[in-house]
Parts: C-alpha cells; structure tokens; sequence
C-alpha cells in the first residue's frame, strides 16, 4: 500500500451507509489507503446483518489492495471473551479498536495524513497530541459531498436517499444470526497482521 | 414505537442529537437500527451542518484532491 492519505473508518456508519446504499466503491475514488479496524468490520457487519454485511465482506476480499484490516488487541480481546459469552455487546469497542490503530507508532509517518470518516466520534479527542495537526475527521455525508464537488459522483444527497429506502426495506426482514459466525471467521481470514502475514 | 422514541429519533433527524446520545438513550441501539428505526418513523438521516463543518471540509478536500485548488 502506498501513499500520502490514509482513510481510517472509524466507526460503523460510513460502512452501513455506503453498503447499503451500494456506494462502498466511492471510498475507493480518492487516491489512499484505508484502513477499517477489525472491530469496527466486525460491528458492521454484525450490525448490517439484515442490511447487507456480505456485500461488506465481499467489498474488503475484492479490494485487499487498498484496503487494510487492521488487527488490534480491542478486539482479539472481545473476540475471545464472545466465546464464553456469546451475547456480549461493548458499546465503544470500533472506538478503542480506531484509536488503537492510529496511535501505532509507524501510522502516519512523515508527511502522511489521516482522515477519519465516522458518522461521529470522539476518537480525535483521544489521539495523542502529536498527530492532531495531520488528522481530520469528516462524516459520511462530508465526504460524499467532495466527491460530488470534485464530480466524482453525482449526488451526495441520492446515496442518503438509497440508504435510507434500504432502511425501509431492511426493517422487515429478521436478523440472520446465523450468520454471526460466518462472519466472525470471514474477518478473520481479512485481518492482515502489521508484519504482512494473515492472520490464521 | 412510543412517543419517547420517535421524540429522539426526531430531534436527531433534525440535527439536534449526536447518533451517540442517540444510541445511548435508545438502550446501545446500534448504527443500523438507528437507520432502520428512522426508516420505521419515516425520517431522515440528518442533514445539518455542524460547527466546524465548513473548514474539515475544506481540509480534508485538499488533502483528498492536493491538485484542485479550490478547496
């Protein structure tokens, strides 16, 4: 992966919004590395399992190029602990998990940036000092707006529109929980360590 | 869906609730039963602006496209 930009995903919004608006594409229209922590694909995806987490995972197998599943402790953690207690929940675990990843000591080297794209966070607010001058944070919504001004896409407002007729539509069908654990393994299989070797 | 809830869901469609106090006070609703309970309401996503909008835009556009200057 190269590049000056790096686009970490620090919450789940952005991957529900795009996902079930079938926009996950427009993040691949500026030119960066992104980044989504584990724990944040393993919310989504959990959390969009009526809205479309296949097409998430599918997305990130047929990006992996660009796209960085990053591993962290956060999660290694939850995931282990799910084992015993399967219905589990931790409210804040992608925000740990985002701050964990952006706090490692070779993110954001030299003249690299960050944008994080979040529906909202606090994540900015923990990240040490040092990096706040080279990180923004930009929702969903902001982000498709540049890429409508930059005519990238043609309208912000229409991927809102989809997501929210998804919305409408998704709420009646049932939570697949059977798909939790396919999931689980799937992001396992996506989740590269820092040395370059997948994780087994 | 009670009155309660559709008053949250309301006010932050309209922009006057962060999706996290949102979540909170829906019992850690997560962000896609957010979406799905707006939808059930029949809102919107919000769409206002937020202080300091206009100039995380304006940064984070010149770094996404460093060749267009009109950011």
């Amino acid at each position: 992966m190269t590049g000056a930009l790096r686009i970490f995903v620090v919450d789940t919004g952005p991957l529900i919004t795009l996902a079930v608006a079938r926009s996950l594409d427009y993040l691949l229209f500026v030119d960066a590395d992104i980044i989504i922590p584990d724990a944040v694909l393993h919310e989504a995806t959990r959390d969009a399992a009526r809205l479309g987490a296949q097409d998430i995972i599918d997305w990130v197998k047929a990006h992996r190029v660009h796209i960085e599943i990053a591993p962290t402790k956060a999660y290694e953690i939850y995931d282990a602990a799910r084992a015993t207690m399967p219905n589990l929940r931790e409210p804040d675990l992608g925000e740990r998990a985002a701050v964990e990843v952006i706090e490692e000591p070779d993110r954001l080297q030299g003249d690299e940036r960050g944008v994080l794209l979040c529906e909202e966070s606090a994540v900015l607010k923990r990240v040490v000092v040092r990096d706040r001058a080279r990180i923004v944070e930009l929702s969903t919504l902001d982000f498709l707006r540049i890429l409508e001004a930059e005519q990238r896409i043609q309208s912000a407002e229409r991927v809102f529109e989809a997501a929210e007729e998804a919305g409408r539509v998704a709420s009646r069908v049932s939570r697949l929980d059977a798909q939790d654990a396919a999931t689980r393994a799937a992001i396992r299989g996506l989740v590269k360590r820092r040395d370059g070797d997948d994780v087994p | 869906m009670d009155q309660r809830e559709r008053t949250l869901l309301e006010a932050y469609s309209r922009g006057e609730m962060t999706a996290i106090e949102l979540r909170r006070r829906l019992d850690g609703a997560t962000y896609g039963e957010v979406l799905q309970r707006l939808a059930e309401a029949g809102l919107k996503l919000p769409r206002a602006p937020v202080a300091g909008r206009e100039e995380r835009i304006a940064l984070a556009r010149s770094w996404m496209f460093p060749h267009d200057r009109r950011a």
